[in-house]
């Protein structure tokens, strides 16, 4: 099963995205923030990597671009796509995501179906995407 | 999704947002330089907005998204905070409690609440206006919002941004594009071509482009001032990409560029007024109408569609990897990181035989830089050109009859499991492409000969040059052998257009009255697949014809003493490169005297001309645009769509059709097809020291024709050639050239004689030089409406030589 860290300072978004995307079938976990998601990360079990994260940019202590901007310096680890959710929806942060190197820029609030579809893809899950364009589609 | 618990969980939240940033408020009152406090307060507010967002709880969320612009402006100093700036923002906190205490008791803020949430984000908005907070905090609500650019994107307001005049300008019908759609204007700078920009590559490699369109930025200054080396050009057009990636590719000259987002157009405003999403790569593409138009489709339909919006997201992100790894100097990580996303979109695609290139995910494991992983994802970009994976794979074909429909060349002798016979299904084309790359290395392979000659007279190297001719033989040998094999594997039996001939003359005679037998040979022949699916429509109108017009009904052959009943034959057989069909009748053939007539009555030649005219040239005639001879209009033939079309569609893969008629005994039509299409053969001629190709088909002959030997009649030359008058025209007056036709030494012409149609003409020309075999490539873009030119060919040595149509230019 994919595992999805989810990471994020407010806690009805990080409830409100574990719920969707467990629903779509994946295990979720999650960080408040981009050091403690660096520290999840670091602890990771090494037959357990996570998959995808799913990430805010504004965020205390560490925010999205250097959370992954820092993982990204990793060459061993383990390194998932990332999705970058944010409600900046202008575009100095979408270039700022591509920037730090952030494979994917969705706007908050995302419809659920497309932050699952996205993910999907990311993830390589074809039943997922089809059951999430589904959704989009109806 | 369990609502009551999310919705406990904002409330929860919020309450602790509205709490901590009201302790932050008064702390930054009292110390408004604390850039710490102040962030802190900025996050509490933006985790609210974010939260709202999440609900329908668009009331509160106007007024927290005001007071977050407004922070944001206090944060980065771009605004001083003051009181009137906190009065406004404590008021906003209050009214926040009050829906969130709402929102607690009934689950939704009631519809009264709307006026007073717009009241206090204008008045938040006001204050966004420098200089707004020593007046009267109640500005108008219409005040512009912000200075800064950005500030106005992610405003909102509900009343839109104006139309600019430049977008109104814009062609109607590009209205239609979709409400997603970005309008753009590039006004390039005039000194750019001295920075070595290419405004017109630019405009027209713009993602997504729907429509382009190029103009001026000023009138065109008169001749004698105008600077050629200033740039004048103005480009518009409409594209489909997020406005990102519109902002991404003109990243260089982001000040000579407009955009503006169609769905700001006030007709369309209303459609996507739900989704007010900016410049967002994964959003920006679902239109409400992508999401409305399936509420009726049928399961299939939806299918496809579900498919479809699978493909088009795997794109996006598929750019979106690309425009990371195009970032200067990414993390090591990244590279990674993209190659799995990489893998697993392609995964899907696969999983969901969507098209996607076989060997991409083999090659993919491999690549550990950023170059060689950019080139590759450009390679294998999933599209829809591409072949599905599944119908890819090797399969032993199942019999069955090949028709020219079947695109797929596959053996009608391979029966299951026989073994010993087995055929692969290929893709046509992966065939299309061998047939591209020999094309090529028949021309690359030209410039040998170049290269000897070049080391035998620039660097004196004889051996060299002996040596590279030598191997010149030998790739000149495989070359030819590997088209010649690669040919082979495009070949088709023309019986594949003949099988429908057979049920086609039994309907057609019966409806008649007429009694016909068709009689087939030589259907074995093969000729290259486009060749044989270019014939089958003049093939059947030339069987029509002799159907309609040829053959008699049964007593008038019996009057005329011959077997009632008539025979059509169709013959093919192959010459040397060419192939040949005939199809003759024993039926009445064409009468000389009715066509000369006809031509007349229909305005097609005149009266004293066709009076001159032998019989067998007079039959020519029928190929004549707009001409038929049929008494009756019969639905069948003869709706003056007659033999033109025929001819037109032979020549157009460079054949010829030749028609003898013989009256009382019937007709003969023969066609004189290429084997194959892709590689052509001229004949490099020189005039005005310029250099051009002529069709080696189209050619009769080459002599050489003494000047007192050509006769001039007014402004007309003719010569006798073989007993015939030939007509002559001087190449370099066809083509305007300055030079007058040379002479050599012994005062002679070089004459090239080409056929056109029926009738030979000189071409009085320079000189002669050897002929080639070229790849014609037909012209584009604004060469394409030159006539009297084929196309172009690359050469061996580089140089361009254009192919003249003599058929145009005479």
């Amino acid at each position: 099963m994919s595992r999805i860290l989810v990471v994020d300072d407010a806690a009805t978004v990080r409830m409100y995205h574990r719920k969707i995307l467990g629903d779509a079938g994946w295990q979720t976990e999650e960080a408040i923030n981009g050091l403690e998601a660096l520290e999840k990360v670091h602890n990771q079990p090494a037959d357990q990597p996570f998959d995808l994260f799913v990430v805010d940019i504004n965020m205390p202590k560490m925010d999205g671009y250097a959370f992954v901007r820092e993982l990204r310096r990793y060459t061993a680890a383990h390194q998932a796509p990332v999705m970058m959710v944010s409600t900046e929806a202008q575009r100095q942060d979408t270039f700022a995501a591509w920037e730090a190197g952030a494979n994917c820029y969705l706007v908050k609030p995302a419809r659920p179906q497309e932050l699952v579809l996205a993910a999907s893809l990311l993830l390589g899950d074809a039943q997922a995407a089809v059951k999430a364009a589904e959704g989009v589609k109806q | 999704m369990n609502q009551t618990e999310l919705l406990d969980q904002f409330i929860l939240e919020a309450r602790d947002c509205l709490e901590q940033a009201g302790q932050r408020l008064l702390e930054v009152e009292k110390n408004p330089d604390d850039k710490e406090r102040l962030n802190d307060l900025f996050r509490m507010v933006h985790t609210l907005k974010g939260n709202c967002g999440l609900f329908e709880f668009k009331a509160l969320e106007t007024v927290v998204h005001a007071g977050e612009d407004l922070l944001d402006r206090v944060r980065n100093g771009t605004l001083g905070y003051n009181d009137v700036i906190a009065d406004a923002l404590l008021e906003a906190m209050d009214f926040t409690a009050q829906m969130v205490d709402e929102i607690e008791k009934t689950g939704q803020i009631a519809v009264e609440a709307a006026p007073r949430s717009q009241a206090l984000s204008s008045r938040l908005r006001a204050l966004l206006e420098p200089g707004a907070t020593v007046s009267t905090p109640r500005a108008p609500v219409s005040a512009p919002a912000a200075p800064l650019p950005e500030a106005a994107t992610a405003s909102p307001l509900p009343s839109p941004e104006p139309v600019p005049p430049w977008v109104d300008a814009l062609p109607p019908d590009w209205r239609s594009s979709p409400s997603t759609a970005v309008a753009w204007r590039y006004s390039p700078e005039p000194e750019c071509f001295f920075k070595g920009e290419d405004p017109w590559l630019l405009a027209r490699q713009v993602p997504g482009l729907l429509h382009l369109k190029s103009g001026t930025q000023a009138p065109w200054a008169d001749l004698s001032t105008l600077d050629c080396y200033r740039c004048n050009l103005a480009f518009a057009g409409i594209s489909s990409a997020p406005v990102a990636y519109l902002h991404e590719h003109f990243r260089y000259v982001p000040e000579q560029v407009e955009f503006f987002e169609l769905s700001n157009l006030p007709d369309k405003a209303a459609a996507t007024s739900m989704q007010a999403t900016v410049g967002s790569p994964a959003n920006a593409a679902m239109s409400s109408a992508e999401v409305a138009d399936t509420a009726t489709a049928s399961p299939d339909e939806r299918a496809q569609a579900v498919r479809e919006l699978i493909f088009l997201r795997t794109l996006q992100i598929w750019e979106d990897q690309l425009i990371i790894l195009g970032r200067p100097s990414p993390q090591p990580g990244v590279i990674q990181a993209c190659r799995l996303a990489f893998k697993n979109l392609l995964h899907t695609l696969q999983e969901l035989e969507l098209p996607v290139s076989l060997q991409a995910q083999s090659s993919l494991a491999a690549i550990n830089s950023v170059g060689a992983l950019v080139s590759w994802a450009q390679t294998h970009r999933p599209s829809l050109d591409h072949p599905v994976a599944s119908a890819d794979t090797v399969s032993a074909a199942g019999g069955g009859p090949l028709t020219p429909d079947n695109s797929r060349r596959g053996g009608g002798g391979a029966d299951d499991g026989a073994g010993h016979n087995k055929v692969l299904k290929v893709g046509q084309e992966k065939i299309d492409r061998l047939m591209d790359l020999i094309g090529e290395m028949v021309v690359a392979k030209n410039a040998l000969p170049y290269l000897a000659q070049r080391a035998e007279s620039v660097f004196q190297q004889r051996e060299l040059a002996r040596e590279i001719k030598a191997q010149y033989a030998v790739i000149n040998r495989i070359a030819e052998d590997m088209q010649h094999a690669i040919m082979q594997v495009r070949m088709m039996p023309v019986g594949t257009v003949f099988q429908r001939f057979g049920r086609l003359v039994r309907d057609i005679s019966k409806k008649l009255g007429k009694d016909v037998q068709l009689v087939v040979e030589g259907e074995d022949t093969e000729a290259d697949k486009n060749v044989i699916e270019a014939l089958a429509d003049p093939l059947i109108h030339i069987l029509r014809n002799s159907l309609d017009h040829g053959i008699e009904l049964p007593e008038v052959r019996r009057a005329a003493g011959k077997p009632e009943q008539g025979t059509i034959k169709v013959v093919a057989h192959q010459e040397s490169d060419r192939v040949f069909i005939e199809i003759s009748d024993d039926g009445a053939g064409v009468n000389p005297t009715r066509v000369r007539d006809k031509a007349v009555e229909r305005g097609l030649i005149p009266a004293d001309k066709a009076a001159t005219l032998s019989d067998a040239e007079a039959v020519q005639l029928i190929f004549l645009p707009g001409f038929s001879t049929a008494e009756s209009i019969s639905d069948l033939s003869g709706r003056g769509v007659g033999m033109d079309v025929v001819r037109t569609a032979v020549e157009r893969i460079n054949g010829h059709v030749d028609l003898q008629s013989t009256q009382g005994k019937g007709t003969r039509i023969r066609l004189s097809l290429p084997l194959s299409m892709a590689v052509t053969n001229v004949m490099i001629i020189e005039a005005g020291n310029r250099r051009f190709g002529v069709p080696m088909d189209l050619i009769v002959e080459t002599v050489r024709v003494h000047a007192d030997d050509i006769h001039h009649f007014k402004q007309a030359r003719t010569t006798v050639l073989r007993g015939r008058i030939v007509p002559l025209r001087a190449l370099h007056d066809l083509l305007a050239l300055d030079e007058s036709p040379l002479t050599n030494e012994d005062g002679e012409h070089a004459v090239l004689v080409v056929r056109l149609g029926s009738e030979n003409v000189g071409l009085l020309v320079d000189h002669f030089h050897g002929a080639t075999d070229i790849i014609l490539k037909p012209l584009e873009g604004v060469l394409s409406g030159l006539t009297g030119f084929a196309g172009t060919a690359l050469m061996g040595d580089g140089g361009v030589l254009m192919i003249l149509n003599p058929k145009e230019l005479v």
